[in-house]
């Protein structure tokens, strides 16, 4: 026949309550996800956003003169600015030695009344099939390819763009309100950035048809291996009605704006654990006064004031170790419910996965949930291993 | 004449306890030698100090002043006890006690419940197996059961064995009769015989109950905290 150990008496007495035992479990728990969620929405976004940059295949981007903010904002969401710059801007960006190649785009937009119920406007964005293709080379299609006549009346729609428009490689495609029949050449597969949502056109054709000729909304940059690309900048400022805007900019920029939300976010972990603590205090202690005269028992049986004392722990540190596992499982199996949430609640999100819990934010939650654990247990634990055998069996006297 | 040897000795033991600035004198220097393998049992009225006397015997509290030696150890001089601590190490040395409330631990089985002691501390030299003590208490068939499934008899039969569990040099029984009906509590009494005439257990019996008190070798009556 077996023995008994501590552990195993703290394990089953959580079961003498099952109720409060589930629902303090249930408290540490979703301080957990909280937590877990809040420090994959930081790791998550980060990584969100360096990957939506990387993935437009340049490293700076010219815009003409305006709001650098709306400028970057437009540019993420798969715009490139309103306002228009000359053409020959190109070639004094290609006299930088930095440089290694350009790509000129030139965006447009059109209301469409027949989309949705109030209308909506639709984005066309003309770009370079020279050019455009090489920095994006990370472009896969799901069918046809590239164009490579700039002046065709083509297009290439980005996968959610066509699943929008309900169209194939083959099927025609409308632009509202300028009678011009485009066929739709290549259709992308899913790439996880605003490419997806764009419907992309030869430049020539788009700016012979708006009778922007000359004019351009954006120069994206590819910038040589190892070049000082600050150095760059300071060059491309010196241009006359253009702004730049760096991809290290635009990411400190859009990270400075999210830290607010970071902060209001980590403030309610904070909260949120601070009353989970309270409750694994208030579920041990009552556990513990219940039980006043069974540990006295305990007492006079040998047990010494540190046997109580871990016992009492141990109870504490299997709530929260179970509350934690708990909290993690939320976390993971609710991470795109939180992603959305998010979504709703921030003015702009990167197109990846917001939310990202790998094994070191487990182990991180982990450790601090069981942290947790270890002091909120210390003072009932100490109440524990001071009760002297007597009070419990005063009752019984003469 | 070969020496008696004494399991316990007690000299001028008091117990004072202070509610404001009224002192209430329980126990009331008694002086005290039990012998290896005696049994003893304390009678007297309510409030006599019997489970005073017995809780300072079996160091579950420190006299107010006195002497006493258990197991060959001075626990207390001129009454200057002993840590906590300390007294714990002698308590699970020399003691099994076994109370008119059962205290057994609802989630544990019975089986669960008899060798919780040794989580604890097991005695150099004892057997981990309690089943001879357990089928001593007619207890094997109950092993998995748990305490709210058993009778008043088999849960102060349970206490028994948790009691006796590390071999207890002395085994304290404050009223462990008291919650059962006269039926069970002749068999708790025989019990308690049968372990000091067969295993030779010294046994200290706090009892109401004059037939209870008749088993034993020695009767000590108290009445207002002094032997009478």
């Amino acid at each position: 026949m077996k023995k008994i150990s501590i552990y195993q008496i703290a394990a089953k007495n959580l079961l003498r309550k099952r109720s409060r035992s589930a629902l303090t479990i249930i408290g540490i728990g979703l301080s957990a996800w909280v937590l877990a969620s809040l420090l994959g929405f930081n790791q998550g976004y980060d990584s969100a956003l360096k990957k939506d940059i990387d993935n437009m295949g340049f490293q700076v981007l010219l815009t003409a003169k305006g709001c650098p903010y709306e400028a970057a904002t437009l540019m993420l969401k798969g715009g490139t600015g309103l306002r228009y710059m000359n053409e020959s801007v190109i070639a004094d960006i290609l006299s930088q030695r930095e440089v290694e190649s350009v790509t000129p785009m030139l965006m447009q937009a059109v209301f469409d009344p027949d989309r949705g119920e109030s209308g909506a406007i639709d984005a066309y964005l003309g770009v370079d099939p020279a050019t455009f293709p090489q920095m994006k080379s990370f472009l896969k299609f799901k069918q046809g390819g590239w164009f490579k006549d700039p002046e065709a009346h083509v297009a290439v729609l980005g996968y959610e763009a066509a699943e929008l428009e309900q169209r194939e490689v083959g099927n025609k495609l409308l632009i509202p309100g300028k009678n011009i029949e485009l066929a739709v050449v290549g259709i992308l597969e899913r790439s996880g950035t605003q490419d997806d949502g764009t419907i992309f056109v030869p430049i020539r054709m788009l700016q012979k048809e708006f009778g922007q000729q000359g004019k351009l909304t954006a120069v994206g940059i590819k910038v040589n291996r190892n070049a000082n690309t600050a150095a760059l900048e300071n060059r491309l400022y010196d241009l006359p009605d253009v702004q730049v805007v760096s991809m290290a900019q635009v990411k400190n920029t859009i990270m400075s704006l999210v830290a607010t939300a970071k902060v209001m976010v980590l403030s309610i972990a904070v909260i949120a654990i601070l009353i989970s603590m309270l409750g694994v205090i208030n579920t041990i202690l009552m556990s513990v006064l219940e039980r006043y005269q069974e540990i006295g028992i305990m007492k006079s049986m040998g047990a010494m004031p540190a046997d109580v004392f871990r016992m009492i722990w141990t109870e504490t540190v299997i709530l929260c170790i179970m509350g934690g596992a708990l909290g993690l499982a939320l976390a993971f199996s609710l991470a795109k419910v939180t992603d959305l949430l998010i979504r709703r609640l921030l003015p702009y999100t990167p197109t990846g996965s917001l939310i990202l819990i790998d094994g070191g934010l487990m182990l991180t939650t982990f450790a601090v949930v069981l942290g947790i654990g270890l002091v909120s247990g210390v003072y009932p634990a100490w109440r524990a291993a001071r009760v002297r055998p007597l009070e419990s069996i005063r009752s019984e006297g003469d | 004449m070969a020496e008696k040897t004494f399991a316990l000795e007690a000299e001028n033991l008091r117990k004072v306890y202070r509610r404001g600035r009224e002192e209430i004198v329980a126990v009331d220097d008694i002086s005290l030698r039990v012998t290896k393998g005696e049994f003893i049992s304390f009678i007297g009225p309510s409030g006599s100090g019997k489970s005073t006397l017995i809780n300072l015997i079996g160091c579950l509290d420190n006299a107010t002043s006195g002497s006493m030696r258990v197991g060959g150890e001075e626990v207390l001089c001129g009454g200057r006890g002993l840590s906590e601590s300390a007294l714990t190490r002698i308590r699970r040395r020399v003691f099994g006690y076994i109370f008119q409330r059962f205290y057994l631990v609802p989630t544990l089985t019975l089986y669960e419940n008899i060798v919780m002691p040794f989580a604890f501390f097991q005695k150099p030299g004892v057997d981990a197996d309690p089943m001879a003590i357990i089928r001593f208490l007619d207890l094997e068939k109950r092993l998995k059961h748990r305490p709210a499934e058993l009778s008043g008899g088999e849960m102060q039969r349970v206490a028994i064995a948790r009691a006796l569990v590390n071999k207890p040099e002395i085994l304290l029984a404050d009223e462990p009769t008291g919650n059962l009906d006269s039926h069970l509590g002749q068999e708790i009494g025989g019990i308690l015989k049968t372990l000091n005439e067969k295993e030779g257990v010294t046994v200290l019996l706090v009892t109401h109950n004059p037939v209870m008190a008749a088993l034993a070798q020695r009767t000590i009556t108290l009445r207002d905290g002094r032997i009478v």
